[in-house]
């Protein structure tokens, strides 16, 4: 993330009167209090950066601006005028638009359509002149794509560049991006930057929720802090002097952006993976051995997925390759045992690893019933007293069971994962991103169960982020295009600087 | 073969096929808003009743077709409330509606068979009549016939050239963009669902009104699930469409001809020609399209938000 780009100067306009004014905005979920009276004026040609961690009272305030939630107190002041929305559609009405997490697009149909649904009244319309006027407007706001391009073909950047072009079509004010780079990769995360650039340039006013530090101080020209519900601080990007500074004001207490770590005590070896060859893979030798991590790293897509696939069972690998707990890989996978074996926590945490619309109990259950099978019966009042206990030792909010797994909030689906799997008492754990889209707190306390962890387990960390790597691991095998171009013990310092050579696949000096 | 008995299956084979487009189309555009109406069979059959006994008792064919319209939208309201209103399973609710369709034109057309009613008579239309070979095939039908040519093309002009068709697509795609672009998914389910039902509802007041001028039980026989099938055959293209329905007219009135020429296969052999035909032709639709075109949310209620 070290490659962001650099913020313009003095792009942002001279003060201008706020488009959008927050006035004391409260808002009450029962006895919780989401939002506690927060002021924030939102001006032209600014790019106005939210952050909070999960839970700080973004998606709440940022819900009463776009008209879905109404406030309990204060206002709302659009042109100075005291406004009140009573649907989303009034907000998209005076300007106020919103690009969300989840596309609403429609995969079948052109960008130009989707831009144009619902625009303006009339009753023909002809395909050529959408495509035109499309075309001017991805134009007018140097935003790269093809009208005429069919959206269930285009990549998660381009998708969202059809978000914004349908707030633009429509003369929205306001553009409100909520966790934008969240599906991006760093090469459109930069082009996002430059339209958002483009876009405040013009006169528009630009609201970015986030709680990636980097992104905030690369793109905002002001800085507004959630903690809590409240406004803990506004800020301007030159007011502050590091990420650690700004961590710390966002939650509240001096973060562990580091861990401390002491090595744990090396024992029998639990996997070894021996001339794999095969799956989009060549070549491939690792060890691990109880008590150690061993952090695999790369630019997503280099072999990362078919290792970790076939370590865990979900694909087959050649004979004689992979070797689990001294196991041939078909021997292993015959009959695991549910404890004292692998434990597999996926990257995709509401997919492969719960079930979205079942309870706790179950998607604990899901691979630890082995334990709790009485005959052919499962006892499902230990189960749950087991699941209530777990709850509880991880601090998994809401702190009910029966709550579904669609309903956890990242970080607490994370630890309900992790409470699962731990308490299998793994002997090898395959972890696949496990603090992807995290909040700080919640990855600090995934990374401590991690490095506790090494007592009963050797670990192999998959992981996009170096830093999560170099923090956590005692070895580093670095991957380029289905090899292990690299391996090296992370306290060889004159390697781990090259890591970023390794991953673009540069191995000579 | 002789000639004039290929000219006059080809003409029968259009006017066979007829009903099942208006059907096809009907379950077309219901499909396209994401409704899938799978009650089709029992519209038709309703349809089919209700036009033979307004047109029985007014006299006027006309009136007799709208009530038919008006019947099969009537039917596709009971399953857009039950799906689109009380988000029901589509699949139940259109199969319960196929059994409920048939079962009331069974117990009251009961005591009407054998009766007559008017109903549209073939013409010739001036100079294209008289074309040779394709003025005996096409041009010398019934006023609903010719009706059903420009039908494909208007369908294809509503869906892509306008704003509603636009928004219909959009809704059969993916609702919340539609409520996301400020429109309302909901009111055009309801508004496709119900128009398709009038489309199905047409073809059935043809079976009773044109195809035969009497009433018989077990019109339909069979139509309204050939012409689900054919929404699949036909990609959810009207163009296609029109192939497949005067295909499947075709095998229909082939089968009915070869019957009368007292060949010695079995007759019922015969009557499953076009349903061994329907399946052939998903199996073809399967292999070359994997379901190509579907609507992603077909089938796939509107739940409400939060």
């Amino acid at each position: 993330m070290d490659q962001l780009p650099a913020r313009p100067e003095h792009l942002a306009l001279p003060d201008a009167e706020p488009v959008v004014a927050l006035r004391g905005l409260t808002k009450r979920f029962g006895k919780v209090l989401a939002n506690d009276s927060i002021t924030l004026e939102i001006r032209p040609g600014r790019i106005k950066a939210l952050l909070g961690e999960n839970g700080a009272g973004k998606s709440t305030l940022m819900g009463m601006l776009a008209g879905r939630l109404a406030p309990d107190a204060g206002r709302i002041e659009v042109d100075g005028r005291k406004t009140r929305f009573a649907s989303a559609r009034e907000a998209i009405a005076a300007g106020i638009g919103m690009v969300y997490q989840h596309f609403m697009l429609v995969d079948a149909m052109s960008v130009a359509e989707n831009v144009l649904l619902g625009q303006e009244p009339g009753f023909l319309l002809s395909p050529r002149d959408m495509e035109r006027r499309v075309a001017e407007l991805a134009v007018r706001y140097r935003l790269e794509i093809d009208p005429a391009a069919r959206v269930g073909d285009l990549s998660m950047g381009e998708k969202q560049l059809v978000e914004i072009l349908k707030l633009l079509a429509r003369d929205s004010r306001v553009l409100i991006f909520d966790e934008p780079t969240a599906v991006l990769t760093p090469a459109e995360t930069f082009r996002l930057f430059e339209a958002l650039w483009s876009m405040t340039s013009q006169g528009k006013a630009v609201v970015f929720i986030s709680h990636k530090l980097e992104e905030v101080l690369a793109v905002a020209d002001e800085i507004a802090v959630l903690r809590a519900g409240k406004v803990e601080a506004e800020l301007r990007p030159e007011e502050i002097g590091s990420k650690a500074d700004l961590a710390r004001i966002m939650i509240g207490k001096d973060v562990l952006l580091e861990v401390d770590r002491t090595a744990a005590e090396v024992r029998e070896q639990v996997l070894e993976i021996r001339n794999l060859t095969g799956l989009g893979l060549a070549d491939i030798n690792l060890t691990l051995q109880r008590g150690e991590i061993l952090a695999v790293v790369g630019v997503a897509g280099n072999g990362q997925k078919p290792l970790v696939e076939a370590v865990c069972g979900l694909t087959r690998p050649p004979r004689d390759t992979i070797f689990i707990l001294g196991k041939p890989w078909r021997e292993y996978y015959a009959d695991p045992d549910w404890k004292h074996t692998l434990s597999y926590i996926p990257e995709d945490r509401l997919g492969l690893a719960t079930m979205r619309n079942k309870n706790l109990v179950d998607n604990m259950l899901l691979t630890t019933r082995k334990g709790f099978r009485k005959g052919p019966l499962l006892r499902t009042g230990q189960a749950e007293a087991k699941t209530r206990a777990l709850v509880k030792r991880f601090d998994i909010k809401p702190g009910r069971v029966r709550v579904l797994a669609w309903q956890l909030s990242g970080g607490n689906l994370q630890k309900a994962v992790l409470a699962r799997e731990l308490f299998r008492e793994p002997r090898l754990i395959v972890a696949e991103q496990p603090t992807q889209g995290l909040d700080v707190a919640a990855t600090e306390e995934v990374w401590r169960r991690l490095l506790d962890a090494r007592d009963m387990a050797g670990i192999l960390l998959v992981t996009g982020d170096l830093n999560e790597a170099l923090q956590l691991a005692d070895r580093v095998a670095v991957m380029y295009r289905g090899r292990v171009v690299a391996q090296f013990p992370v306290t060889d310092q004159e390697q781990v600087d090259r890591i970023g050579l390794y991953m673009a696949g540069v191995t000579e000096s | 073969m002789d000639w004039d008995i290929l000219v006059a299956l080809l003409a029968a084979a259009v006017q066979s096929g007829t009903p099942i487009l208006y059907a096809t189309l009907g379950e077309m555009l219901s499909e396209k808003g994401g409704v899938l109406n799978l009650g089709v069979e029992g519209m038709m059959s309703v349809a089919a009743l209700a036009a033979f006994l307004t047109a029985h008792l007014t006299g006027s064919a006309w009136l007799g077709l709208a009530a038919g319209g008006a019947a099969g939208a009537c039917l596709a309201l009971l399953h857009a409330v039950v799906c689109i209103g009380f988000l029901g399973n589509q699949v139940v609710s259109g199969l319960a509606l196929t059994i409920l369709g048939l079962g009331l034109t069974h117990f009251f057309g009961t005591p009407f068979i054998g009766l007559a009613a008017p109903g549209f008579s073939k013409f010739s239309l001036p100079l294209l009549g008289s074309l040779p070979v394709l003025g005996d095939i096409l041009f010398r039908q019934d006023a609903l016939v010719y009706l059903s040519y420009l039908l494909p093309a208007g369908f294809w002009f509503f869906l892509q050239r306008t704003r509603p068709g636009l928004a219909v697509r959009a809704v059969g795609e993916m609702p919340a963009a539609v409520a996301a672009a400020g429109l309302h998914p909901l009111r055009l389910r309801f508004f496709t669902a119900v128009a398709g039902g009038g489309l199905v509802g047409l073809g059935g007041a043809y079976l009773s009104l044109a195809y035969t001028h009497l009433w018989t039980n077990g019109l339909s026989a069979g139509r309204g699930w050939i012409a689900v099938a054919l929404v699949i055959f036909a990609f959810w293209k009207p163009g296609r469409a029109v192939i497949g329905a005067y295909l499947f007219g075709g095998v229909m009135a082939f089968q009915l001809r070869l019957q009368a020429t007292g060949t010695n296969l079995p007759s019922s052999l015969l009557l499953m020609l076009p349903y061994a035909l329907t399946v052939l032709v998903l199996v073809f639709s399967a292999w070359r399209g994997r379901a190509a075109g579907a609507p992603a949310a077909l089938g796939v209620n509107i739940e409400p938000e939060g």
